[in-house]
């Protein structure tokens, strides 16, 4: 070991108590931000997995016409940015060869096509506006979790009967009814059909509980009166990461539009990422106060030791072993800190990923949500080895900066 | 080799011409005014004279804890001028033994570790080489039965004697000394310097001795009298180096 780790390392150990002060403040700063990333990310991912499996990376809508504006570029006029101006025709043109062509890209797992549109159900106590998907069941099964959202009744009722509905669970829970009721849904067009409520899901987005529902495409045609027509194609993706450049590609290729589900949820996203971002910086106060504590603590030890820095310097220790007694010591508070912190803040996520909490609202859920994921605890790490390095720099080149003979002279001599 | 002086034929210390001035306008003090010394291997050499002459000041410069405003001093006869601080720090830890008036221990270290600190930083010897130097210097200094008592719990004179067995702990060329034995009990003392002066002569060091102690000067072989930040007098003491006990001290 070095000489100078060694007495760092010394120095430390003697002094146990006041260090222990900021060693507590690394330890509970890294394990609440862990804890707290875990928390507002579990949340962050649980949506996400829940908008991946509900509507897919990416959903493929309207066709458009590009429309080219003419720009009097010989005059040494402004060349706009080449974004186009579009007019968009309602609903799908060639679903059949869109969903043939996009399932030749590897990253495509599979694609689901249906019509949607807004009507009126009633039920025997309550009428509710919903929005109605028709649905092609066993590609939609293949494209989303739709078979794990199912929480009473079951698909094959839906799949074997032509006027099957499937209800979303809050939507089912206004209108009043139970798998098995008879439900009237009515067109706006006048037109109206005699359903048997099949099933019951819960996405866990309430957006979605509270206003979706299913039925054959069929019947979701004849009640827009929309005959033949497909509204949206969900894509799935192997890497839903790709989804922005995959559907920019889409939309090139298919002259419809599409849009990943980072576009269609950036507002949701974005509250995320905001609480993210808001806790990251909250927590790093508390390991900015343990590197304020650190600071405090590495003076009094340098003030308390002059004497012996100075016997040290007289001794053949140069500037930079100074340095690093000092620095080292933080280095120590910042490991142990740390890896403490890290087990601690582990424990506390298993903790509270158990407290059996029921969340309402915009997300439905039994438990706290956490993720498990290392960059929270890597993220942790550094913002607690740049604090404590930081703070302990100061008196460390404080130390090394005394002049030994200043020293010796003043104590007597 | 860069520097064909460097045998053991040159001087291990000297410096032609030191000034040194201390404080700041009007409290200025010409601390040093033109010393000039040659430290010889295997002598000692006193440096006695009045509280404030410059006695401790000299001390710091010809141990590189400082340096002088004018003059010249080198070290085993390669010039220190303009030497980077690391250079000197080198040269402080592998060439140099210095002690103090007061001792300065590393106060969470025990006697042993103490001495074992500037071993480190030389990093000439493994681990168990250093432990069994050290447990024999602080034999050496009627220490062996404390070697592992933190420096804390040791007195004034033993926290002393730790200290000079810390000097020699790298085994210096040069071993320098400010009033080393000003609070030694006079048994300890000769014991202390009987050790010091032994040494010197068995390996072939320089040893120079800031000391108020009559005796003590009295059986150095050269005694350098300073008075008002100068060198007034350099008188040798000629012996028999053969036959010489130097157990007439301190009595
Ligand atoms: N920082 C300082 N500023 C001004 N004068 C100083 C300073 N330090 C020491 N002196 C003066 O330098 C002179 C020499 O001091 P010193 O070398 O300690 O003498 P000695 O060791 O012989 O007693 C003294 O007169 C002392 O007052
Ligand atoms: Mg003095």
């Amino acid at each position: 070991m070095r000489p100078s780790l060694y007495i760092g390392l010394r120095f430390t150990v003697s002094r146990k108590r006041s260090l222990l002060f900021s060693l507590l403040g690394v330890i509970f700063g890294v394990a609440f931000y862990i804890v707290l990333q875990a928390q507002t990310q579990g949340f962050e991912q649980y949506f996400i997995k829940t908008i991946l499996g509900t509507s897919g990376a990416i959903v493929v809508s309207d066709r458009y016409q590009n429309r080219y504006t003419t720009f009097d570029n010989a005059q040494g006029g402004t060349v706009m940015s080449g974004q186009q101006r579009r007019k968009y025709y309602e609903g799908i043109t060639d679903a059949a060869e869109i969903m043939r062509v996009a399932r030749q890209f590897p990253n495509v797992l599979a694609c689901a096509p249906l019509v949607q549109g807004n009507i009126t159900a009633r039920g025997d106590f309550q009428t509710e506006i919903m929005t109605v998907q028709g649905i092609d069941l066993e590609l939609q099964l293949r494209a989303t979790a739709l078979r794990d959202q199912i929480i009473a009744g079951n698909l094959n009722d839906f799949r074997v009967n032509p006027s099957g509905l499937m209800l979303g669970s809050l939507l089912a829970d206004k209108l009043q009814l139970k798998v098995g009721d008879n439900v009237t849904l009515l067109g706006n067009g006048g037109e109206r059909k005699a359903m048997t409520l099949s099933a019951v899901f819960r996405s866990g987005v309430n957006a979605i509980d509270e206003r979706r529902g299913y039925v054959t495409t069929r019947v979701a045609q004849a009640l827009l009166e929309k005959p033949s027509m497909i509204s949206q194609i969900i894509v799935t993706l192997r890497d839903p990461d790709r989804a922005p450049a995959m559907s920019m590609h889409f939309e090139r290729l298919f002259g419809h539009r599409a849009r990943s589900w980072q576009e269609r949820e950036q507002g949701n996203l974005q509250v995320f990422s905001t609480l993210r971002i808001s806790a990251a910086i909250t927590v790093s106060l508390i390991i900015m106060l343990a590197g304020a504590l650190i600071f405090n603590t590495l003076t009094m030890t340098v003030l308390d030791k002059v004497r012996e820095i100075a016997i040290l310097r007289s001794m053949g220790y140069r500037r930079l072993d100074i340095t690093v007694v000092f620095v080292f010591q933080g280095f120590i508070i910042a490991t142990l800190g740390s890896i403490l912190g890290a087990g601690f803040g582990a424990l506390l996520t298993y903790g509270i990923s158990q407290i059996p909490i029921k969340v309402r609202g915009v997300l439905y859920a039994d438990r706290f949500l956490v993720a498990w994921d290392v960059h929270h605890y890597i993220y942790a790490a550094i913002i607690a080895f740049f604090a404590v390095l930081t703070a302990s720099y100061f008196p460390a080149r404080r130390a090394a900066n005394l002049a030994p003979v200043d020293i010796l002279r003043g104590s007597g001599q | 080799m860069n520097h064909p002086m460097e045998t053991d034929d040159a001087l291990p210390l000297e410096c032609e011409n030191l000034e040194r001035f201390l404080g700041q306008e009007e409290a200025r003090v010409h601390v040093l005014r033109g010393v000039s010394l040659a430290l010889q291997r295997g002598y000692t050499h006193a440096v006695v004279g009045p509280s404030g002459c410059g006695k401790s000041s000299l001390l710091y410069i010809l141990g590189l804890l400082d340096r002088p405003d004018a003059g010249q001093l080198a070290i085993g006869g390669r010039p220190v001028a303009g030497l980077r601080d690391d250079e000197l720090s080198r040269q402080r830890n592998e060439l140099l033994g210095f002690i103090f008036q007061f001792h300065f221990l590393l106060q969470d270290f025990t006697a042993l570790e103490n001495i074992m600190i500037p071993m480190r930083q030389l990093g000439r010897w493994n681990e168990p080489t250093m432990r069994d130097r050290a447990a024999h210097l602080l034999d050496a200094v009627g220490l062996g039965n404390k070697l592992h008592r933190p420096s804390r719990h040791l007195s004034g004179g033993e926290q002393q004697r730790v200290a000079i067995a810390r000097a020699l702990a790298n085994d210096p060329e040069v071993i320098l000394a400010d009033e080393p034995t000003g609070n030694l009990y006079t048994a300890n003392s000769t014991r202390v310097f009987t050790l010091l002066t032994e040494l010197v002569r068995r390996e072939n060091k320089a040893l120079l001795l800031v000391t108020h102690n009559p005796a003590i000067a009295s059986a150095c072989d050269w005694v350098l009298t300073m008075s008002d930040g100068q060198i007034v007098e350099q008188q040798y003491n000629p012996r028999d180096r053969e036959s010489d006990k130097s157990d007439h001290v301190g009595e």
